[in-house]
């Protein structure tokens, strides 16, 4: 039972997915998700999101950084994922600079735009640049960081084709889809 | 004895928590994701035969057991009705499958299943409403080939959408359509709302909660998201009207809610009904306790 990530798989996968469904419904929104059995590299929002979205049918790009044996063993055995190169990723798990260039990660085709990458980002530690966001699932104007800012306005100009994103820390998940737009508040210096 | 109690036992679980098993709800939760990134774009899903006909909801549930959790508390209508054979047996579904709590009233439901109504009472953040679709591409009987609507709207090619509607102005000087009327959504995707009364349409625009779509036989999931714009299509000189039939109803007096057409005699004498029962028992609630008070 150790082995598994979950303690009641069934229950506990449910319970993530809502806070998935949730956090992509309402992008720049912070929402928790619960705790789980992973390796130490990965953060549990991270962690969770694979081991809620992930089958045999998944391509995963792991970073540098997370591409361990640890990691890869943990993957396969709980979801039998395929590790994959950046172009044919579905999944893609890293730190923002492990990352980039974005434009290697497939966007979709006009005739099926679901056909694109989704990218977790992990730990925080990137230049932070103030934006407001707006679009789909946000009330009023949203005020956060992000890093780059210039990238998820490019993409949001790809729409409907695009990234979709995922950040996450320790226990909590917020997302910024293709979808959102992005305005960076100058700063006066 | 102790065999019996065993046997009882394994009835209890022999379903996994909300009878699909965990790989096919991967496989449509990876889908909705998708959906709700790509407002109105219908994404394909490889639909499971489920324990009931197409045509009574099979997208719906599916999608509903991907999304159910434990403490869900459910609520599940017809055509607006809690109480109609697809309702009680799809609530009955749930309760037996994934043991969650389960309602009528609209402002205590967390996930409700619909079939060609949105509730009269306003939904709030986080209520997530699952549409069950018959035909999920609205320009399906425009256009037969599936290679040719995808095309379209990966073009926004809606030419042919604002003919039909332009038809129907001049056959019958207004526009005809009175439910599935076609919306567009976030400026982009044009979308079929499921055969909801044109009615409620507007209630779909920014919405507080979540809107999730299932077709089962037609093997596709699509979303609205909160907060996003829903437009009715229309043209300047004809803009989108929200119709229902001018009566009040006959039960609670309400005149500001969707009507069924009701025959209550032999010889053909009609009457008009909610459509929305749960909207129904609460203005009659209202109604009496504003008699207590005069």
């Amino acid at each position: 039972m150790e082995n598994y990530p979950f303690s009641e798989n069934s229950i506990n996968s449910s319970i993530a997915f809502r806070s998935l469904l949730n956090a992509t419904s309402y992008p720049g929104r912070s929402f928790q998700i619960n705790k789980l059995n992973k390796p130490s590299v990965l953060s549990n929002a991270a962690a969770i999101i694979l081991i809620t979205l992930c089958d045999n049918e998944s391509n995963v790009y792991l970073s540098k950084e997370y591409n361990t044996e640890e990691v890869r063993n943990w993957l396969i055995f709980n979801t039998g994922a395929i590790s994959s190169n950046k172009k044919n990723a579905d999944f893609v798990i890293g730190t923002w600079k492990s990352l980039l260039p974005l434009n290697e990660f497939k966007i979709g085709v006009p005739e099926y735009p679901e056909r694109s990458a989704t990218l977790i980002i992990e730990e925080s530690k990137y230049k932070k640049v103030k934006c407001n966001i707006d679009g789909p699932g946000i009330k009023n104007k949203l005020h956060i960081e992000l890093p780059n800012p210039e990238l998820f306005i490019e993409n949001n100009n790809l729409y409907p084709l695009g990234l979709d994103f995922y950040f996450t820390n320790d226990l909590e998940i917020l997302s910024i889809p293709r979808s959102t737009k992005i305005n960076i508040i100058k700063t006066e210096h | 004895m102790n065999e019996m109690s065993k046997n009882e036992n394994i009835d209890i679980q022999i379903y996994n928590f909300a009878y699909l098993d965990e790989n096919t709800k991967r496989m449509i939760r990876r889908a909705l994701l998708k959906a709700l990134c790509i407002p109105g774009y219908q994404v394909p899903f490889s639909s499971r035969e489920m324990p009931m006909p197409y045509g009574w909801g099979t997208g719906g549930i599916q999608v509903t057991s991907a999304c159910l959790i434990p403490k869900d508390v459910l609520k599940v209508i017809d055509q607006g009705a809690d109480d109609t054979t697809n309702a009680v047996s799809i609530r009955k579904f749930f309760q037996k499958t994934a043991n969650v709590a389960v309602t009528e009233k609209t402002s205590d439901a967390s996930l409700i299943q619909t079939r060609h109504r949105i509730p009269e009472t306003k939904l709030k953040e986080k209520q997530i409403l699952v549409y069950q679709v018959p035909i999920p591409e609205p320009l399906r009987f425009l256009e037969p080939r599936e290679t040719e609507t995808r095309k379209m709207h990966a073009l926004s090619e809606y030419g042919l959408m604002y003919v039909k509607l332009y038809e129907d102005i001049a056959k019958h000087g207004h526009i005809e359509t009175a439910y599935a009327y076609p919306v567009k959504t976030n400026g982009n995707y044009v979308t079929d709302p499921s055969p909801i009364p044109k009615f409620d349409n507007p209630k779909m625009n920014n919405s507080p909660a979540i809107q999730l779509f299932g077709a089962g036989r037609e093997q596709r999931i699509y979303a609205i998201p909160p907060y996003t714009n829903v437009k009715s299509l229309d043209f300047e000189d004809y803009p989108f009207e929200a119709m229902k039939a001018n009566f009040k109803c006959s039960i609670c007096g309400s005149s500001d809610s969707y009507l069924d057409e009701i025959i209550v005699s032999d010889d053909g004498k009609r009457s008009y009904i909610c459509s929305d029962t749960d909207y129904c028992k609460e203005q009659t609630k209202l109604n009496s306790k504003k008699e207590d008070q005069l």
